[in-house]
């Protein structure tokens, strides 16, 4: 049996040190994207894009914030100085309503557009992920940051895209991930932290917009048509509106939801 | 490279035992060779020790050493292996004995991540600790080793780790005035041959055992208070299909625990974001599909002591491992689905956490004598 062993350990030392090199580069290659033909890129014309924009309301009882109980984690509650409230309903200034997801739903059928070339950052910092709500756009890289001092594991929860969850420890490098399908919307969620919720909207075109606290959106050098404007939020339900734009035109649309 | 492979045909041929594996290999790899006659490789010496075997004494919470027939434990063999163990000599330019990564200070693993190697050169794993590895299946993260005699070819002739050949071996010991003697001693014929070197470092390594600690008392002694409270909570997280369900590959059997299954398994650890292992573990003995990024699983013996921890030494911290199960690993389509049944609550890492610092042995010193005493000068 011996003499086997030291055969096959032998051998596949040298073949190994000489294989896990190449392995490694093939594994690189492997992960790049076939080099299919360059894909036909709408391209905006400059000259009739115009812009629709507009501000997301809420009307309705305000409920009291929830407070978010970190106690068992005693680094997330350090790095937080203090209370941490639920994000699921937020009403800014003059009944503005933050994180609501805009989108064009319908109207670009039949065009292709080109990924936009500069990642989208989600950072896992005091425990807690932020933005609470963004986009990309299929084929954009999202990098996933942790700033914190503790282990999160980033777990989006899609239907049509693959599902996946990875372990991030304190100080580890930025992960980058694409979606490789629209996609509206992925939860995603941290396997460690059960109170760390996020929402990503993914789209084969770049016009979407997140509300900020003043609930207003712009989506900007769009094609004059015909289109379906969805909003998506993540109490409250969706709505749509259908717009047309003219060349150069700019359309505005509010939305009101109404909380119970 | 000829050459390497020459001296190990030599040492092969000096055991005068033709495999058929041995001839196809021959057949196909050393044609260029066959012509050259090597000096010492006619001679058929026994690296069977002739003194009187010895039992190893087992502590509390270990099974009996298995030992194999060709390679009787006698006391001589035993100092002989653990000589060489400290000896410098094994690998080329005498830079690094087996100590150097496998850190007696360091419960006989290496503190740095991954084991600096011969000339600083990289290699790719962390030197996992010695302690109970007389009881593994098989050798090194892969298991490319079946036996503890068989591993020690992998480090004196790992270009990364020893950069050493069978020979460079045996003419650096034979240089010594004082190694002829020993070999007779243990072998009785003074013949220094890498065989002769592989089963003395065996015999040493079967003594390196970790028992008898707080966990065992508690378990296997009797004695109800050896752990905290809160020990005693880990202890049954770990065990728990539901929890910790740690139990599933690092095993506690009713009357010992080794805290390994000896088997491999894939638990994320080392995927990329794409999915992709640089290093694909067991894979690469196998080449089955489902072995991509699985490792054998590591004893937790002393495990307090013996980060960084996992085959790449990724994980600083027994907080970062747990926090690491508590995620559920990296998910990749080899996860052993074990890793999937993991729930751990806040409370539920720090129990476990705690239980693992339970199980630190009481392993006497003068198992681990200082690099300075015991390295040849
Ligand atoms: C340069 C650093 C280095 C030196 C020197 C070294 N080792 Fe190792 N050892 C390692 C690494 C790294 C591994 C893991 C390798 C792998 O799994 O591929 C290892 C693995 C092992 C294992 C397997 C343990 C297990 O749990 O699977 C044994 C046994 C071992 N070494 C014994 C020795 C002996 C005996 C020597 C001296 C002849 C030695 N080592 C010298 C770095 C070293
Ligand atoms: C599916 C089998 C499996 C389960 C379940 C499992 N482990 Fe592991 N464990 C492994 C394997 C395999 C490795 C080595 C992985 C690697 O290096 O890539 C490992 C590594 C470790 C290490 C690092 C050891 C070292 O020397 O580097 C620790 C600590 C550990 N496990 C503790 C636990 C705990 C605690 C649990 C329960 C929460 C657990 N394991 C559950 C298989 C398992």
């Amino acid at each position: 049996m011996k003499p086997h062993l030291k055969i096959v350990a032998c051998l596949t030392l040298t073949v190994s040190a000489a294989m896990s090199g190449c392995s490694k580069s093939s594994t690189r290659h492997a992960t790049m994207p076939p080099a299919a033909p360059a894909p036909n890129y709408f391209k905006v014309d400059p000259a009739t894009a115009g812009s629709v924009s507009g501000s997301i309301r809420y009307q309705g009882p305000r409920p009291a914030r929830k407070p978010v109980d970190m106690s068992n984690e005693p680094a997330c509650v350090d790095a937080n100085h203090g209370k941490v409230y639920e994000d699921s309903l937020v009403v800014g200034p003059h009944n503005a309503l933050a994180n609501a997801f805009v989108y064009i739903e319908k109207g670009l059928e039949g065009k292709t557009f080109a990924p936009a070339p500069s990642p989208v950052t989600i950072d896992q910092k005091g425990c807690w992920f932020r933005p609470h709500v963004l986009g990309v756009q299929t084929g954009q890289t999202l990098q996933i940051v942790n700033s914190d001092p503790v282990t999160h594991n980033i777990h989006p929860m899609p239907q049509v895209n693959r599902e996946w969850n990875h372990s991030q420890g304190s100080g580890d490098p930025p992960m980058n991930h694409r979606f490789t399908k629209a996609e509206v919307m992925i939860p995603i969620k941290c396997n460690i932290h059960g109170w760390m919720h996020a929402y990503v909207g993914v789209l084969d075109h770049p016009y979407f917009a997140v509300t900020g606290d003043d609930g207003k959106f712009t989506i900007s050098n769009l094609p004059p048509g015909t289109y379906t404007l969805a909003v998506w939020t993540q109490t409250l339900g969706d709505q749509q509106q259908t717009i047309t734009l003219a060349p150069r035109g700019s359309a505005r649309v509010d939305f009101t939801f109404h909380g119970k | 490279m000829k050459l390497r492979f020459g001296q190990s045909t030599c040492a092969r041929n000096r055991q005068t035992r033709s495999k058929s594996r041995v001839l196809h290999f021959a057949a196909v790899v050393l044609p260029a060779l066959s012509g050259i006659v090597l000096p010492g490789c006619e001679r058929n010496v026994s690296s069977k020790p002739t003194g009187t075997p010895v039992t190893i004494a087992t502590p509390l919470g270990l099974p009996t050493v298995p030992i194999p027939v060709h390679n009787p434990v006698t006391a001589d063999a035993i100092a002989l292996g653990r000589k060489l163990f400290y000896d410098r000599r094994l690998s080329n330019q005498s830079t690094l004995s087996c100590a150097s990564c496998h850190l007696p200070s360091h419960d006989f693993s290496d503190p740095h991540r991954i084991s600096l190697g011969f000339h600083g050169a990289h290699g790719t794993r962390h030197a996992p600790t010695l302690f109970n590895a007389a009881y593994l299946p098989s050798q090194f993260w892969d298991g490319r080793a079946a036996s503890l005699e068989a591993q020690v070819i992998g480090p004196a002739f790992n270009p990364v780790e020893m950069d050493n050949t069978a020979q460079g071996v045996v003419a650096n010991l034979e240089k010594d005035p004082e190694y002829p003697a020993l070999f007779q001693k243990v072998f009785g014929t003074p013949d220094i041959t890498i065989e002769r070197v592989e089963n003395a470092i065996a015999s040493y390594e079967r003594t390196l055992l970790s028992g008898n600690s707080a966990f065992d008392r508690y378990e296997f002694g009797g004695e109800k208070t050896a752990l905290t409270a809160q020990q005693i909570r880990g202890l049954a997280i770990f065990r728990d299909p539901n929890r910790g369900n740690c139990a599933a590959c690092h095993t506690i059997n009713a009357h010992y625990a080794l805290f390994t299954d000896g088997k491999f398994h894939n638990i994320g650890e080392g995927v990329d974001d794409e999915g992709k292992f640089d290093d694909t573990g067991r894979f690469d003995r196998t080449h089955l599909a489902s072995d991509t990024g699985a490792f054998e699983t590591p004893t937790l013996r002393d495990i307090a002591e013996t980060g960084p921890y996992m085959h790449d030494g990724r994980l600083k911290t027994l907080d970062a491992v747990i926090q690491y199960y508590a995620g559920q690993g990296n998910s990749n389509p080899f996860l052993d689905k074990e890793i999937k049944k993991i729930h751990l609550s806040a409370q539920d890492r720090g129990d476990l956490v705690a239980f693992l610092k339970s199980l630190t042995g009481n392993t006497p010193l003068d198992e681990k004598p200082a690099p300075e005493r015991a390295v040849h000068p």
